[in-house]
């Protein structure tokens, strides 16, 4: 069973493929990577698949009756009702992994310095991800996704200027079948993005990867294969949990009837991946601020590197670590007032609002700078 | 196996070597398992499968008379011959026709006294006539097309031009002697 790349049948055929697999059998690993080190692999699984079930959703969507394509999708094609929940729960999943993979980085600080890059490519990550996302829940045509495309449009299209032009080259007009066959492209397109992402996270976080004493590192294959083979076993499991017992775990029961351009649905409708986004736009007046909102809860994530002042040998405080936990209540936080009816819902979602600015522009600051001394 | 594991040198390796197949076996299944349900649902559904294999009853089609059905956006001309036709049609000389083809090549051999053909005529495109024995049904008591005047027998063999191509026969198969399922 063992493998010699160098004079291996296709190594001689096709050298360059050879060269990219060589990678994997020099030892050159550190040897204790803990499991949550496969987390970007598993992003880019569950991206591997949900481009896979989204390839067949997308030969029997139509874009100019949404809803119903969806539902022949659900009720005529083999199989279809098990696409759609691949591709329904490989989102859910996707999404965990990727809060779950911020949040580790976030709790490490490898944003720091030379993982500056990184962190940004993650932070990049979300962003597309969170985009795609959306465009996955408009295009299914119910009427909670409807309405949200509806806001989005015309908050883009009255803008004036250049982020005005933008928004009509990117939907075309307000929401309808046109908008949606374009969305539907943006959708695929973005889902591309999202896979080069992933790439280009694996080829950074691998060059900044810690250089191991000569003698003392272990190749990819087998220990890594091994590791992330475990890790993918834990994750599918977990993926098929959700799939077969809560395939419509957190999304909004309003996106279960089609659209009605003349019926507003009461209550959020937002799945719970872009929950706490909505509810921080919610917070803004206007659709202007609400954008502005969008860029800045983005920028001070870009930002992070540079929002810490604990220098590259700092140690990781207690603290920080404490604060960093509340940020994720504060971010789950966000998402239920997203999707609470209850009447404190709007000024929970200020307060939270308002704390996840505070963390990172004061919070972070002080903090690291105190606990680095 | 029995050898291999006699010459290994521990009984590790042997037990290694197993481990890697039965995981890899087990990968296989279960990527297997996932991705059947993806490759699936690109065959088609139910409906499409139905409308692409239309069964016609032919049990209702009296002798010298044709029935025309849609089937995959052409007509579908069924025809029931009598023993007049078989006997008229049977013997003809193959190599005097413009598109020389034989009993056997235009009838299922199972069900020799009925004919299906795809109702158009080969040379201008244009529905037949000759369906129903009152129809014009020219000198050889087939179809004639209105628009160039060809002439057809009862087989769907072109016996008068300007059409120099005998009528297309569908792809079919008798299920039982009342019911042809075409496509």
């Amino acid at each position: 069973m063992t493998t010699h790349v160098k004079d291996s049948w296709m190594s001689t055929r096709l050298p360059c493929l050879g060269g990219i697999c060589a990678t994997y059998f020099q030892k050159n690993r550190a040897a204790n990577a803990p499991y949550f080190a496969a987390l970007p692999f598993l992003i880019a699984m569950a991206a591997a698949f949900l481009t896979l079930s989204g390839a067949v959703l997308a030969v029997y969507y139509n874009p100019w009756h949404a809803f119903d394509s969806v539902q022949f999708i659900d009720r005529n094609v083999n199989n279809g009702w098990l696409i759609r929940t691949y591709h329904a729960t490989g989102t859910t999943m996707i999404f965990g992994v990727t809060y779950l993979y911020l949040f580790r980085s976030l709790l490490r600080r490898a944003y720091r310095a030379p993982g500056e890059f990184v962190w940004m490519l993650s932070v990049k990550l979300l962003a597309v991800l969170m985009l795609t996302g959306w465009l996955g829940y408009v295009l299914t045509g119910g009427a909670a996704g409807y309405w949200s495309l509806f806001n989005a449009a015309n908050a883009a299209l009255s803008m004036g200027g250049l982020p005005g032009a933008v928004g009509l080259w990117f939907f075309g007009g307000p929401a309808g079948g046109d908008t949606l066959a374009r969305l539907e492209v943006f959708h695929a397109l973005l889902a591309v993005a999202l896979l080069l992402v992933v790439w280009l996270l694996h080829a950074s976080r691998r060059a900044i990867a810690a250089p191991v004493a000569s003698g003392k590192g272990v190749a990819f294959y087998p220990y890594y294969l091994a590791q992330y083979f475990a890790a993918l076993a834990v994750f599918a499991l977990v993926f098929v949990v959700l799939a077969f017992y809560a395939p419509h775990l957190g999304t909004s029961h309003m996106n279960q009837l089609p659209a009605e351009s003349l019926a507003v649905p009461l209550g959020g409708g937002v799945p719970w991946y872009l929950a706490p986004a909505a509810g921080m736009l919610g917070v803004f007046p206007g659709s202007g601020l609400s954008i502005v909102a969008a860029i800045a809860a983005i920028v001070v994530l870009y930002a992070l590197p540079w929002l810490d002042r604990s220098g590259r040998a700092g140690r990781c405080g207690k603290l920080y670590g404490f604060f960093t936990w509340v940020l994720a209540l504060d971010v789950i936080g966000l998402g239920y007032a997203a999707n609470s009816s209850s009447g404190a819902a709007p000024t929970l979602a200020g307060v939270f609002t308002a704390w996840y600015f505070f963390h990172f522009l004061v919070l972070t600051p002080v903090v690291t700078a105190m606990e680095a001394e | 196996m029995a050898e291999s594991a006699a010459s290994h040198a521990t009984h590790g390796a042997s037990r290694r070597d197993f481990l890697t197949l039965l995981a890899a076996a087990g990968g296989a299944v279960a990527a297997g398992t996932i991705l059947w349900p993806v490759i699936d649902a690109l065959n088609p559904d139910a409906e499409s499968a139905a409308a692409a294999h239309l069964i016609v009853d032919v049990s209702d089609i009296a002798e010298n008379t044709a029935k025309t059905v849609q089937w995959a956006g052409l007509p579908i001309t069924i025809r029931k011959l009598s023993a007049a036709d078989i006997a008229a049609n049977q013997f003809v000389v193959t190599q005097d026709l413009p598109d020389p083809a034989g009993f056997n090549d235009r009838v299922n051999a199972g069900y020799p006294n009925f004919v299906v053909v795809v109702g158009l005529n080969t040379g201008t495109p244009c529905a037949l006539e000759g369906d129903a024995p009152g129809d014009p049904r020219g000198d050889y008591n087939g179809w004639v097309s209105p628009c160039d005047g060809s002439e057809y027998d009862p087989l769907g063999r072109v016996r008068r031009g300007p059409a120099a191509k005998n009528l297309a026969i569908p792809r079919y198969n008798f299920l039982n002697a009342a019911q042809i399922k075409l496509g």
